[in-house]
């Protein structure tokens, strides 16, 4: 079974290396290993595509930038955020702007795992905290 | 029995006449005494007081002395026997005193035991309620600061769900502009 569970992994892992084109995922590659995929139909095909597709939402999530925000958010600052995190990574990192109203005034960025907030509800939440 | 010894007295009076005429002779006859049958008395007493010393007063004397041998015996065994009793009464006084001493020093140990064990009880009960009360002072004061904790931060979300409500409400689009430039300006910062 530990077995089985490995080489679904190895196989989607190898998926995924080949998804990327000059250092960067692909979606034309991403297209042709689905194709193959289907094609072939390997075994256990279920799980490793989604071996695969958790590969490639992580690899997309660590080069964009989700930008949550309450308010209006002009681009200049949307662009802004995205410099400073593409500076900050040392890659190119793809700005996403997403309304989130609980947020109540301010930012929140995330990028891959990591998150950076600036905004009235993580005030109140630290200040919750703090009590 | 007195035949043979009349027998004898009449040989008796057969000596010469020589004899008649000595002093003895007339001593005898002065007095009226007859020689043989004198003889002839001391010889049946000599026989009788044979045969009484032989079968009579040897056996009695014999009794006698047994009897008295028995008394002596009897007297040391009762002398003995006192003695012994002495001995033993003092033998069992000295028991009887050991014992009483033993009674008193067993008595004196089981007081002395039973105020050690009670002490000791005592103690025990003593520390055993100070740990029960300092626990339970404990679990007081835990349950204090508990519910001092509980009731800030049920405070503390109210304060927060309140001013969340406050805010949502009153922020106007010029406020949240302000804020996300603040904040975009912080977060390029970083």
């Amino acid at each position: 079974m530990a077995s089985a569970a490995k080489q679904v992994q190895q196989l989607a892992r190898q998926f995924f290396q080949l998804s990327f084109e000059q250092g960067a995922l692909s979606p034309e590659r991403v297209a042709g290993v689905l194709a193959y995929v289907e094609k072939h139909r390997p075994a256990r095909v279920v799980a490793v595509l989604k071996a695969y597709q958790r590969l490639v939402a992580a690899e997309i999530a660590r080069n964009r930038a989700i930008v949550e925000h309450a308010g209006a958010l002009g681009e200049p600052i949307l662009a802004s955020i995205t410099a400073a995190m593409t500076k900050k990574y040392g890659r190119p990192i793809a700005g996403v702007a997403q309304r989130n109203d609980a947020l109540l005034a301010g930012l929140r960025v995330r990028v891959g795992d990591d998150i950076y907030e600036s905004s009235v509800a993580s005030q109140l939440a630290a200040l919750a905290a703090a009590v | 029995m007195l035949s043979p010894l009349l027998i004898l007295a009449e040989a008796a009076g057969r000596v010469p006449e020589a004899a008649a005429d000595s002093g003895i002779t007339q001593i005898t006859d002065r007095f009226g005494l007859n020689v043989p049958a004198v003889l002839a008395q001391i010889l049946s007493f000599a026989v009788v007081a044979f045969v009484l010393w032989r079968f009579a007063f040897k056996p009695v004397l014999a009794t006698i002395e047994e009897r008295q041998h028995k008394i002596d015996s009897g007297l040391k065994y009762a002398e003995a026997m006192q003695a012994k009793l002495a001995a033993t009464q003092e033998e069992t006084a000295a028991i009887i005193k050991k014992a009483q001493v033993d009674a008193t020093r067993i008595v004196d140990e089981a007081r002395k035991t039973a105020k050690e064990f009670l002490d000791k009880q005592t103690q025990e009960a003593t520390a055993k309620t100070n740990d029960l009360f300092a626990k339970g002072q404990q679990a007081i004061e835990l349950e204090h600061k508990k519910m001092l904790a509980d009731a800030r931060s049920e405070i503390a979300r109210l304060v927060v769900l309140t001013t969340e409500r406050v805010l949502a409400k009153k922020l106007s689009d010029a406020d949240r502009a302000a804020y996300n430039d603040t904040a975009a300006r912080e977060l390029s910062n970083v």
